[in-house]
């Protein structure tokens, strides 16, 4: 099915739901200022032909299913909304589902198959037709939930071998505290990664609190190493790998590499990979029936 | 006006580097910032604009505004040192940002004595934009990409050098020391961009109460980094904080950090009441700032129109899309909700 | 050659069920131990969160003990399960942003095992004297103020 095909279902499936009044708001992507795409929020059944549908999708809608990020703009939380997902994103609806953070009667999801989003969207430039890097070693190509599938199944031929992380893996102890503080200094702490993720719901970050001071507010090297490796933790088999920390820091800080990390060590401790079931017990919080851990 | 060739301007750079705390564009990581260089070599000469503004160079991210010792039971209260300071290469934008910060924080009573204390040490040397780039709009906020208003001194790239223009006097005493030839011609204008559209500051209050800011914020996410880059946002936060505590001899330093209006208990108060408590309240408010209580109080605009906030922001909250948008609607009949409608052409 | 005696700081959290009062046998036994270790007690070993290893290695402290009750022993159940992944996992982090693991120490000591406590600690307190100090990461990096 071409691009068009799949954007004209959506639209489609959207306009039957808000019409019938199934739900009170659709989540997807429009076209926006520059030629850069952009998450829309539509209200009304006759809007939805601005949904779109292309290889410039980036962003993890989950993000905003969240009330702290306020989606329903009036502060109003909306009885049921339906929400456009990747692969990736389906995964983390399934981490917030675990969580409890979000009913699945609230939801409708209109799950894409995705043939992998390019470098550069998301912003205006010269949209190019790379693939972006957690694409190329991405193995789901179907959302794992969703009520209306868009797209025909297909399967993926690529594996994900962390070659990424290789690099640091080989250097001494010495050399990665240095990699990463150097990396810390371009921080600016405008917390732009822990917004965009789904993953990171906390009312007030602990790592912000100005009542204990935790963490103090200066954007000391100090405080941003806290923050960064407290994100990282706190995320340790809850995240899944939708990237979108690393592409919203305006300082290009690799913060992919901490996340995935994580994830190939829970991988290869504990066989889990976050996000693959709704059920799915959370790892570092709670003790699955009949579960084991390592020596 | 005079001609510092581009041999001439490495050596007066590196000499420069020496003296004083040099500032210029410089590459971090492969992101340009303006940084303090130790030689002309890792000056970046040919850029659009550093990744952040030059706000850092008056108003850092964080610093110690008061540093306090405690010996016994004599406390002693100091300022941080401060050095002088070249700021090379500053693009007319980023000037015109740090002189919007003056007429806060010095030009008027009370003078904000640590702000004042970096600006007095501070000598900026401007570099003209040969042209405006993809999200420049500075002409349409009051500036050009050749602005010698805000700098003490001017430089544009000519054929072979530098064609220098001297602003201040504080200008006129950094280059006394170079030899300057006569130039014979004038530099060549910048190139522009189109105007954008913009609503003027007294058209704003009619649009308080638009449903728009609700539209516009639902995509918002609520970081920071439109404040950040941006070379006027100025909001701070001051804590105390213990450096070292004991009983014959305790240390703090008062603290002053970057915040953002855009954060979500920015305007928390005690008890917990917040009276910008969705995102539509607290991104209309950076916008009625910008362009309407700022103006109404200083009478400058509060945007420079450098575009970093057009580039950076992940969700594509566009600035210029904005303006134009508020523009449109101040024609249309007023309402009380504005909805994205195909007639008005209004898109939140 | 002069003898430096580095005297390396060491932060241990014992739960209050199990290692804590195996720290009290130990010192009500008489058994020797170095004395550069400050105790802190929790109630279980789930309540140490991460974070605060994080911090401790991260801003002057050389070594962290995490001691809880034996596995399937746990006062609340399963809070030592917990405290066990948890720790693996921050281990892993730790070394990949270059802080030695041996630093983090996770234990399982019991009410009545005094002698343990005593042999953990000896050793621990003796590994960490070896890798020295964690040492101050953050240096003054340069910023165009100063």
């Amino acid at each position: 099915m071409t691009e068009f095909a799949l954007q004209d279902q959506i639209r489609a499936r959207a306009k039957e739901l808000l019409a019938s009044e199934q739900v009170q708001c659709v989540i997807g992507y429009e076209h926006g200022s520059r030629g850069q795409i952009r998450p829309v929020f539509i209200h009304q059944s006759t809007d939805t032909d601005r949904l779109v549908w292309d290889q410039g999708c980036t962003h993890n809608l989950v993000t905003y299913l969240r009330d702290k990020k306020g989606a329903f703009g009036s502060g109003e939380h909306p009885q049921r909304v339906a929400i456009i997902v990747k692969p990736c994103d389906s995964r983390a609806l399934n981490v917030l589902l675990a969580e409890k953070q979000i009913e699945r009667e609230h939801l409708y999801v209109i799950g894409v198959v995705c043939a992998g989003i390019v470098e550069g969207a998301g912003y205006a430039g010269q949209s190019s037709d790379k693939l972006q890097a957690r694409c190329l070693r991405c193995n789901d190509r179907v959302p794992v939930i969703y009520d209306l599938l868009v797209g025909e199944p297909t399967q993926a031929e690529t594996e994900d071998d962390y070659i990424d992380l290789a690099e640091l893996e080989a250097m001494s102890p010495a050399e990665r505290a240095a990699f990463w503080l150097k990396q810390y200094e371009r921080c600016i702490l405008c917390y732009a990664c822990r917004q965009v993720c789904p993953g990171c719901y906390c009312s007030i970050c602990m790592f912000e609190r100005d009542d204990s001071l935790w963490v103090g507010i200066a954007a000391g090297t100090k405080e941003k190493e806290a923050f960064h490796l407290g994100r990282a933790y706190h995320l340790a088999a809850r995240c899944i790998g939708c990237n979108e920390c690393e592409r919203v820091c305006p300082m290009e800080l690799p913060l992919s590499l901490l996340n995935r990390k994580l994830a190939k060590e829970v991988q290869a401790l504990f066989h889990y990979r976050a996000g693959d079931e709704p059920s799915q017990s959370p790892l570092a919080t709670m003790l699955a029936e009949g579960e084991e851990f390592p020596a | 006006m005079k001609f510092l060739s581009r041999e001439a301007l490495q050596t007066w750079l590196d000499r420069l580097a020496n003296e004083a705390t040099l500032i210029a564009p410089r590459l971090v990581d492969g992101i340009l910032l303006y940084r303090s260089v130790s030689s002309a070599r890792d000056i970046v000469l040919d850029y659009t604009r550093p990744k952040m503004s030059a706000k850092e160079v008056v108003l850092p991210s964080s610093e110690p505004i008061l540093l306090v010792e405690k010996r016994g039971q004599d406390v002693n209260l100091s300022e941080p040192p401060t050095g002088e300071q070249v700021v090379f290469g500053l693009r007319p934008c980023d000037a015109h940002g740090i002189a919007v910060l003056d007429a806060v924080f010095v030009a008027q009573e009370p003078v904000d004595l640590n702000y004042a204390r970096r600006r007095n040490a501070t000598t900026l040397v401007g570099l003209s934009c040969p042209q405006m780039w993809e999200d420049c709009f500075c002409t349409s906020m009051g500036g050009m990409p050749n602005d010698p208003s805000h700098v003490d001194v001017l430089l544009t790239e000519v054929e072979n050098g530098y064609a220098v223009t001297t602003v201040t006097d504080k200008g006129r005493t950094l280059v006394a020391e170079l030899s300057l030839q006569e130039m014979e011609y004038e530099p060549p204008e910048s190139v522009l961009n189109e105007a954008e559209l913009v609503l003027t500051q007294e058209h704003w209050p009619d649009r308080f109460a638009d449903q728009y800011w609700d539209l516009l914020a639902e995509r918002c996410l609520e970081c920071r980094m439109c404040a950040y880059l941006c070379p006027v946002c100025r909001c701070f936060d001051v804590r105390d904080q213990v450096v070292q505590q004991g009983i014959s001899y305790s240390k703090y330093d008062r603290l002053r950090c970057w915040d953002s209006c855009t954060g979500a208990n920015y305007r928390m108060v005690a008890g917990g009441h917040n009276p910008r408590a969705t995102k539509g309240q607290r991104l209309r408010n950076r916008f009625f700032c910008k362009f309407h209580y700022f103006p109404v109080e200083y009478g400058l605009s509060g945007c420079v129109g450098c575009g970093r906030c057009i580039e950076a922001c992940p969700v594509n909250i566009d600035i210029v899309e904005v303006l134009r948008d508020m523009s449109r609607a101040s024609n249309a009949p007023q309402t009380s909700k504005v909805s994205p409608n195909a007639e008005t052409g209004i898109t939140a | 050659m002069s003898e430096h005696t580095f005297q390396p700081r060491i932060i241990a959290f014992c739960c209050n069920w199990c290692s804590y009062a195996g720290a009290d046998l130990a010192g009500v036994s008489r058994l020797q131990m170095p004395a550069d270790f400050h105790i802190i007690r929790v109630m279980c070993s789930a309540r140490v969160a991460p974070e605060w290893v994080i911090k401790a290695l991260l801003n002057g402290i050389d070594g962290v003990m995490v001691l809880g009750c034996h596995i399937g022993d746990c006062h609340y159940i399963s809070g030592n399960h917990r405290a066990a992944k948890r720790f693996v996992l921050l281990k892993e982090m730790l070394s990949f942003v270059g802080v030695n693991p041996d630093r983090l120490l996770v234990d399982w000591v019991s009410a009545s095992e005094g002698r343990k406590f005593q042999k953990l600690v000896t050793e621990f307190i003796e590994r960490v004297r070896e890798l020295g100090a964690c040492g101050q990461r953050h240096v003054e990096i340069q910023t165009p103020h100063r």
